[in-house]
């Protein structure tokens, strides 16, 4: 793997997959099995993913029994007597290739396992066979050997001996990697045990059976074959990421692995175990070694906890457990269990399928928010299969016993020792009640309300002394006014728009808090970030803070800690846990201070002193220890909390103490959310805000605040707004808890040096250098200095800030009144040299540095050419596009003057998310058009029809905004007036809400999925991926190419908005520069530049700016607040309250009227910015703007760089030229294969010719099976080029299928095509149906009753607009997510049944999962609760249950008479025969919003009658 | 901040003027106040801009949109207080300064401005009716004595602000009282000359000395404000009014 010195690090590479197994229940071995599995592996091929050739693949392999006949006629060739099963143990060794380097290894290994008395038997060759296998994989192919290895006659149990070969895999692999020269494949195990063996590589699903011999060899028997195939964001070789692992295989992502991973190291230093010597715990560590993936990682740590006494699923429940907190009807022995182990083991979070075996039981489980698929089924005989799909391996429709899915939480286990069948709650009883966890609690857990007072009352401030504070710690009157009085007042954060335009924290000249170098990461495409208000029963804000003890064991003692329900500590509840002594927990406090003395070292060792008291109070046996910053003065200034308590937390972590004491911080400069998400992200345990809690009672007392409410009331609104912040902060990475979120360190630093950030923020990604410890005190002084004023002029004012508006004394804006006005002025007169004047002022900031590139300049590689030389402006034109902004954030006006004169110049709008009208479609008399060429695919999916799809020239996914990365949004109710809610269908008055994920994307496989999909519905337009700016974003660009996008975007943070929480605004992503720089790089690395077009976007602003974004390797660019400003905006920052006064950003008609923007305006911009970069491009030599793309050692380091802040930051990281050699293309010049060539739909569309010509009725009947996705798209998106929105009359098309149908059964399926599918589906099933007809049952064959089993996955109807369904059988997750539209009839749902439902009819006969109606605002659904129980699993926030009345009962009795005639529903026929008895059983969902609309349209006409 | 609808609402009204018949009986200012509500509806149609270009186009930087705020909040003593971080003399500019402001000010680009100017008179007439404007001594002298020489406009906040940084300032004025051509250059309907002695009075309580008739190089010798003073700021004005070249004149 090459060096780092560009921008692309390892660590950052993520995967994803699909996974599956069978077993036999009886544990019955057998070579059919062995073969099924690989079976179903291939057919899971399009899970996986390949990189720059088709034969390497990501990795592949596959888990099964050890074969003990099979080994024994081997090892006899070998001249070896192998003992009987159980007596010998065999390890699958990759050796390097080079035979002195492979010996060496072998010889270490052989002396290891003679240090722990291990005879090694015999080694024997794996035979592989390399047919057909990559060039790049072959490469690094290791020579892969098997060792038999015996077990000592003095171990009798088997268990016992498979913990040594644990401690000689560990020791063997540590001591090799310690001294064995690194070369490039390493020595590796894949697995060492008597009871399983592991064949795998880095090959496609596909080569597995090929490639090992041994797999096909009729003589190898198994009960299980455990199989995994994998997609990853790179291509580069790594044989031995390949799964499965030793005990699971992986689908998911650990989002929260750096924290995991420190605290294990912190606990390892603690471990003693009954199971394993002194000696050998030492030979055992480190558990976890670098370099590894997330998945192995996960996989050590089951490994450890597993052999170390705890049964598999006891450990799954441990590391991926329930969401238990706040979950009142668990049963409380299991909520103890749960409760009990969190007091020691943080949750490994992050969307998860896991199978895993331990040999004698195989089971799987799914996280908490079943973000991923799991189905199953069951045979009559004995058979289990269990996949990512169903379908995968064909089976006899009449011996299936059972269908069924597994559900978020849920783990089920096949017993094979036992021969059954073990159910999740059958399992989880026993689990749960093997130790008196309750009891346990009761005892020792310490809950905060039921401690005694506190022994001292804490210090009360006085008004002026909370203003001198405020000094201290850097309050500008902004802070108090824009940030801590609305979450006071409202118990929000506020929300602000425009993006930001300051200088990064770095480059700004007002001091600033240290949190600010610290950018939030968010999950985009590899895993999906949770809606924290929606979806709040997967969040937890629960923490336990004292020891954590030694995992290892089961010892009552390790939950005597303080239970946290929340992390916020007011003053009172601070004062208590100080004063706390129940005879072995006591708290002591530390004062973090340094001396104001400005000289070099003072702050290193303030830090130095409080890491060692730190050390000696653990030593002293304190339980907790509190940062306090209060005791400063003239001559000590406080250490900044963050640098405080991440300076103790990571001493505390080397010196292996961490886990046995909690760290509280005591601080006055944290207020904002962000401040308390990187205390926390850095390892507090809770934080008392107790200025920013005095400065809310201040702000009263002077009557700042203008509202009733106590000051009681006031700090309890503000730790509301903190604490919904924080859930909105890890949930933006899809964590869920605060547990795994602490010390989690989620963040990538920007203008800290290493010696910092390794010292004291240890493991954190830093990528451009920049201030050292006495930097970070000279800034922290200038703010103390500021309090502590030697001299006596009065300041009785805090500074302005001037962050979130322009303020004449606050922070540099790049849009200031200067500029907005040189801009404006140059654009309407058609005046160059006017808009040289504004790009002056933009361009140079050498006196003002605001953005990395403000840092550049250019260095000519050639010669100078004549202007005319370059190529001409119109060819350049072509590679704009303005950013995407709804109709609906900004008024018609404002959307259609962009897309005229984008279409003028032959440049791109984009509609952003909110649909568009169909009436833009047409060219206007004067040859213009409103038409926008891009049409954006966001998690709403607002007015996506065949027909939007098909008329466009490039289809945008929005994976993540700048503004807000990881956050959904939300069209207030009063800004959709008729004309909105029509185009994105859905009603008037009625809030729109959009989800933070794709429901259809969590994971790359599934974004590979949502463009294949958009492909086959319009196969003309380019499929763009749009990402944000992040540490890693060039890996998951590759992976998002490799998924076959034809361009990827990549946005600053800057990205302006209509309406974001403001710490999001400001904290969350990095610049564009950082991310595409390392895009290109890594693109460039894997050979894939060619395959797909880079695009930037970001506050983009002059000719400059696009050279830059050029030459770092970007062909296309997006321009969007400078072009909104050529409209006429005057960055009023208003955007979210609906008053713009220049009619931008507004609905009300009367602000409309006020728009005086002209396409014309816009047109000479993009002349302006085009003539701009022509003239540099002719200043370096450059003709075309190909021949730039990349050339960055045209630019170089300003050298004109003293200022002390910045004078150190190291850029070359972004100004690195991956080497290339003479063929590896540095922009787009290939087209992606997206492998249409042989869908299913082709044939559908041959029998469908007489149905579009000439609109006759057509019948016809196919095979389909799960590799068959996305049909009737291709189908669909021929009838609406033909017949646009209007589709073709009912049934003209009815198709019926046999088998399973892939992923995306259905999707964007329009009018007059009736699908009848006999058979089972898979995930999104009638994905933004826009109008056709799907009718599912099962196989008239089929065993099982057809309302208790699964018949179609997760995510079905997303976005669906108009059509009808009819399912025979239970739906999983999130069933008609986002629904605007259609109807449909389904026996049984899964959690979050009808999320963020905005219209269409949802009838449901049977039970739901939990979480219904969850942000419904639209749409009814009626749900036929027999039992009784649905109430409960509803969540009431948006919806009424109310009864039925007679308009509903002719609706229901239409909708279930129609799926009794098409599905023949038993069910439906029980319903119809008793309707008038059966109607009190149904409850009609009704959103509080929808019955308001509809009473206000309603009303009048009631008005009219009377 | 302030109500984010009040620019639709209310339109731009001055405060009346006395009656024509009334002031041809004297030369006094005719202007006269809002009444409260007025006011503050007045301060509710200033938009809290993202970019205010008001206090880009205001030469001394006032915090517009704070103040506007706060008057619209009706808190009085905060809004003298952002008022005062930047201006010295609001009554002076709040009844003569050309108000770029209003010019700059983004309500104007299609609708009336905002009343910039008279918001700032009443915040400080009110304030001074309310008491707020009191004298401020600095905590510390420094021990420094600094000269300065002119008192109009600019001598008079070249005094307040070292007289703040903790000075001992003197202000030499070679006419009969202070204020330069705030006195002697602008009729009383603009600026009645008690609004002058009001502040001077107010200086002076803050320790700073004011010496009339002390003409420098005529009847002061410069030689012994150089030996007395650490440092001396020169502010005179010009009394030579500048002449409009046109024919005819």
């Amino acid at each position: 793997m090459a060096g780092n010195t560009g921008l692309y690090h390892p660590s950052y590479e993520h995967d994803s997959c699909g996974i599956g197994f069978i077993a036999n229940i009886r544990g019955s071995k057998s070579h059919p099995i062995i073969s099924d599995a690989l079976t179903v592996l291939e057919n899971m091929e399009h899970r996986g993913a390949c990189g720059c050739e088709n034969n390497t693949g990501d990795g592949a392999g596959i888990m099964i029994q050890m074969p003990h006949e099979f080994f024994f006629d081997e090892c006899l060739k070998l001249g070896v007597h192998l003992p009987s099963y159980g007596k010998y143990g065999v390890g699958v060794i990759f050796f390097p290739k080079e035979i002195r380097l492979r010996e060496e290894c072998r010889d270490i290994f052989n002396r290891s396992a003679e240090k722990l008395g291990l005879e090694v038997l015999a080694y024997r060759k794996v035979p592989v066979n390399k047919d057909d296998i990559g060039y790049t994989a072959l490469t690094v192919e290791p020579e892969m050997e098997q060792v038999f290895i015996a077990c000592p006659d003095h171990i009798s149990n088997p268990d016992d001996f498979e913990r040594k070969l644990f401690v000689l895999r560990n020791y063997a692999s540590h001591t090799i990697h310690e001294t064995v020269k690194k070369d490039a494949i390493g020595f590796y195990i894949a697995s060492l045990s008597y009871k399983v063996i592991v064949y795998k590589g880095q090959l496609t699903s596909l080569q597995v059976r090929r490639y090992f011999p041994d797999l096909s060899n009729k003589r190898v028997v198994s009960a299980f074959g455990l199989v995994h195939s994998r997609f990853a964001t790179n291509t580069f070789p790594s044989w031995k990421l390949a799964q499965p692992f030793r005990f699971i295989a992986h689908n998911g992502e650990i989002n929260t692995l750096q924290g995991n991973l420190n605290w294990l190291k912190t606990s390892e230093k603690c471990f003693t175990s009954p199971y394993f010597s002194k000696e050998e715990m030492e030979m055992l560590l480190p558990i976890v070694t670098e370099g590894q993936s997330d998945s192995a990682c996960l996989d050590n740590m089951i490994e450890l906890l597993t052999l170390t006494g705890r049964s598999i699923p006891h450990v799954m429940m441990m590391l991926i457990p329930e969401a238990w907190d706040d979950n009142t009807e668990m049963d409380p022995v299991k909520k103890a269990f749960y409760e009990f182990h969190s007091s020691f083991m943080e949750p490994w979070d992050g969307p998860a399928s896991i199978s895993f075996t331990d040999g004698k039981v195989i089971g799987a489980t799914l996280d908490r928010n079943g973000l991923r698929p799991s189905r199953y089924c069951v045979t009559t005989d004995d058979r289990v299969i269990m996949a990512s799909e169903t379908g995968v391996l064909p089976v006899d429709p009449s011996i299936i016993k059972e269908k069924g899915r597994l559900q978020p939480g849920k783990m089920f286990i096949v017993d094979m020792e036992k021969g059954k069948i073990i159910s999740d709650e059958e399992l989880k009883k026993q689990i749960c009640s093997q130790k008196p966890y309750g009891e346990w609690l009761n005892k020792y857990k310490i809950r905060l309300e039921e401690l005694p007072e506190p022994r001292v009352m804490f210090t009360h401030l006085e008004h002026d002394q909370v203003f001198k504070y405020q000094k201290t710690f850097g309050y500008s009157t902004e802070d108090l006014d824009s940030i801590i009085a609305p979450m006071a007042i409202e118990g929000k954060e506020p929300v602000g728009s425009m993006g930001i335009d300051t200088p990064l924290a770095i480059l700004s000249e007002q001091p600033q808090h240290l949190s600010s170098y610290f950018k939030q990461l968010f999950a985009q495409v590899t895993n999906p970030p949770i809606d924290p208000i929606r979806e709040r029963l997967v969040m937890s804000l629960a923490t336990f803070v004292g020891n954590n003890g030694n995992m290892l064991m089961e010892d009552p003692l390790t939950c005597h800690s303080v239970a946290l329900k929340q992390p916020v500590l007011n003053n009172h509840d601070l004062e208590k846990i100080r004063s706390i002594d129940t005879g072995q927990f006591q708290a002591k406090t530390l004062q973090c201070y340094f001396r104001a003395d400005g000289k070099p070292g003072s702050l290193k060792s303030a830090l130095d002193r409080v890491c060692e008291y730190a050390v000696d109070a653990v030593e002293d046996g304190f339980k907790v220890l509190i940062l306090q910053d209060r005791a400063i003065d003239s001559n000590h200034a406080p250490i900044p909390s963050l640098l405080a308590t991440s300076a103790i937390h990571h001493h505390l972590i080397r010196k292996g103490m961490r886990g046995q004491v909690g760290l509280i911080v005591e601080a006055g400069d944290v207020w904002e959310v962000h401040h308390f998400a990187c205390l926390i992200g850095f390892g507090a345990t809770a934080i008392n805000p107790y200025l920013a809690l005095s400065t809310i009672r201040d702000m009263k007392e002077t009557g700042r605040l203008q509202t009733e409410e106590h000051e009681d009331q006031l700090k309890k609104n503000y730790i509301k707004a903190v604490k919904d912040g924080l859930l909105k902060v890890f949930s933006k990475m899809g964590i869920s808890t605060l547990q795994s979120y602490q010390g989690a360190q989620i963040f990538e630093i920007l203008g800290l040096n290493k010696d910092v950030v390794n010292k004291y923020f240890s493991g954190t990604t830093s990528r451009i250098e920049g201030m050292g410890l006495d930097e970070i005190a000279k800034e922290t002084l200038t703010k103390h200095f500021f309090s502590f004023s030697k001299k006596d002029i009065p300041v009785d004012r805090l500074p302005t800030g001037g962050v979130y508006q322009w303020k004449r004394k606050g922070e540099f804006h790049l849009f200031n009144p200067q500029t907005i006005h040189l801009l404006q002025d140059s654009t309407k007169r058609n005046d160059y040299s006017i808009f040289k004047k504004y790009s002056k002022l933009v361009n140079d900031q050498s006196e003002k540095a605001c953005t990395l590139r403000s840092l550049f300049q250019f260095k000519s590689t050639r010669a100078s050419i004549d202007i005319n030389e370059v190529e001409p402006a119109e060819n350049i034109y072509k590679r704009f596009a303005t950013g995407a902004m709804s109709f609906g954030s900004i008024s018609w006006e404002a959307h259609t003057t962009l897309a005229i004169a984008m279409n003028r110049i032959g440049a791109k709008s984009n509609t952003g998310e909110g649909g568009e009208d169909e009436k833009r479609y047409e060219p206007l008399a004067n040859g213009d058009s409103m038409r926008s060429a891009i049409k954006q695919v966001a998690s709403a999916r607002f007015g996506v029809t065949s027909l939007y799809l098909t008329e466009a020239d490039e289809l945008q996914i929005k994976m993540a905004q700048g503004a807000k990365p990881g956050e959904g949004g939300q069209l207030p109710g009063h800004k959709v007036d008729d004309w909105i809610g029509r185009v994105r269908h859905a009603t008037p008055g009625v809030g729109l809400i959009s989800p933070p994920p794709h429901h259809d994307i969590y994971s790359i496989e599934d974004l590979a999925q949502l463009i294949f999909d958009l492909k086959n519905a319009n196969r003309q337009a380019r499929i763009n991926v749009k990402l944000v700016s992040k540490a890693g974003v060039g890996t998951i660009a590759a992976g998002v190419t490799k998924a076959k996008a034809d361009v990827v975007l990549i946005s600053g943070h800057d990205g302006g908005t209509g309406a974001s929480p403001i710490s999001s605004i400001k904290h969350a992503g990095l610049p564009w520069e950082l991310g595409l720089a390392e895009t290109h790089q890594t693109l460039v690395k894997n050979k894939l530049r060619s395959r797909v077009v880079v695009q930037a976007d970001g506050q983009m602003k002059t000719g400059r700016d696009i050279a830059i974004a050029a030459l770092l390797g970007a062909e296309e660019w997006g321009v969007a607040t400078a072009a909104l400003i050529v409209e006429g905006c005057i960055m009023m920052r208003k955007c979210h309250l609906n008053t713009c006064p220049v009619g931008v950003a507004t609905q009300d008609p009367e602000l409309r009227k006020r728009f005086t923007g002209d396409p014309d305006h816009v047109v000479n911009f993009f002349h302006f910015i085009v003539q701009e970069l022509r003239e540099i491009m002719a200043e370096l030599g450059f003709r075309t703007v190909n021949e730039m793309i990349g050339q960055v050692d045209n630019l170089r380091l300003r050298d004109n760089i003293t200022h002390w802040k910045f004078n150190r930051l190291d850029l070359s990281p972004i100004l690195y030229k991956e080497p290339a050699s003479a063929y590896t293309g540095l922009y787009c010049s290939e087209e992606q294969d997206h492998g249409l060539s042989d869908v299913l739909d082709w044939k559908l569309l041959e029998a469908a010719k007489p149905a579009i010509d000439e609109k006759k009725n057509v019948i016809a009947s196919f095979d389909i099976k799960n590799t068959d996705r996305t049909t009737g798209t291709i189908l669909s998106n021929e009838i609406t080029k033909k017949y646009k929105g209007n589709g073709l009359p009912d049934d003209t098309i009815h198709f019926n299928l046999t088998g399973t149908a892939g992923q995306s059964f259905g999707a964007f399926t329009t009018k007059g095509i009736t699908l009848e599918l006999e058979g089972d589906a898979n995930d999104y099933f009638g994905k933004g149906l826009s109008g056709a007809k799907l009718i599912i049952y099962p196989p008239a064959s089929a065993l099982f009753v057809p309302e208790e089993n699964s018949i179609i996955g997760n995510v079905a109807f997303y976005g669906a607009t108009s059509g009808e369904s009819f399912i025979r059988g239970k739906a999983g997750e999130r069933f008609c997510v986002r629904n605007s539209g259609a109807n449909v009839v389904v026996e049984g749902v899964g959690d979050h049944g009808c999320e963020y439902m905005t219209g269409g009819r949802t009838v449901i006969l049977g039970d739901t999962g939990r979480n219904f109606a969850a942000g419904m605002s639209g749409g009814i659904a009626y749900v036929y609760d027999v039992k009784g129980k649905f109430a409960e699993s509803c969540n009431t926030e948006m919806v009424d249950l109310d009864e039925c009345d007679l308009a509903d009962k002719n609706e229901l009795f239409t909708m279930i008479q129609a799926h009794y005639g098409y599905t023949g529903s038993t069910v439906a026929k029980f319903i119809l025969d008793d309707l008038d008895n059966q109607l009190k059983n149904f409850i009609k969902v009704f959103p509080k919003d929808y019955k308001k609309a509809l009473k206000q349209t309603v009303l009048p006409k009631e008005n009219v009658r009377r | 901040m302030g109500k984010p609808t009040g620019f639709i609402e209310f339109t731009r009204e001055l405060p009346g003027k006395k009656p024509v018949d009334e002031r041809r009986n004297h030369y006094n200012e005719f202007v006269e106040r809002y009444p409260e509500e007025k006011l503050t509806q007045q301060a509710a149609r200033c938009m809290d801009c993202g970019v205010p270009f008001c206090h880009h186009g205001c030469p001394l930087g006032n915090v517009i949109p704070e103040f506007n705020d706060a008057v619209y909040r009706k808190d009085w003593k905060e809004a003298y207080e952002i008022l005062d971080s930047t201006n010295n003399f609001p009554e002076f500019t709040g009844r003569i300064c050309p108000a770029p402001c209003e010019s700059s000010c983004v309500l104007g680009i299609n609708q009336p401005p905002v009343a910039i100017e008279e918001i700032e008179k009443h915040i400080i007439e009110i304030a001074f009716e309310k008491g707020f404007v009191t004298p401020r001594k600095p905590n510390l002298r420094s021990g420094k004595k600094i000269a300065v020489i002119g008192s109009g406009p600019a001598g008079l906040a070249a005094a307040a602000q070292l007289n703040y940084a903790g000075h001992f300032v003197t202000v030499f004025e070679r006419d009969d009282a202070p204020g330069g051509l705030l006195r002697y250059g602008i009729p009383d309907f603009k600026l009645e000359k008690w609004i002058i002695d009001r502040r001077i009075s107010l200086m002076e309580e803050e320790g700073i000395v004011f010496k009339c008739h002390s003409n420098v190089g005529v009847n002061v010798h410069i030689n012994d404000l150089l030996r007395e003073f650490n440092a001396v700021v020169l502010t005179g004005g010009s009394t030579v009014p500048r002449n409009l070249e046109i024919p005819g004149r």
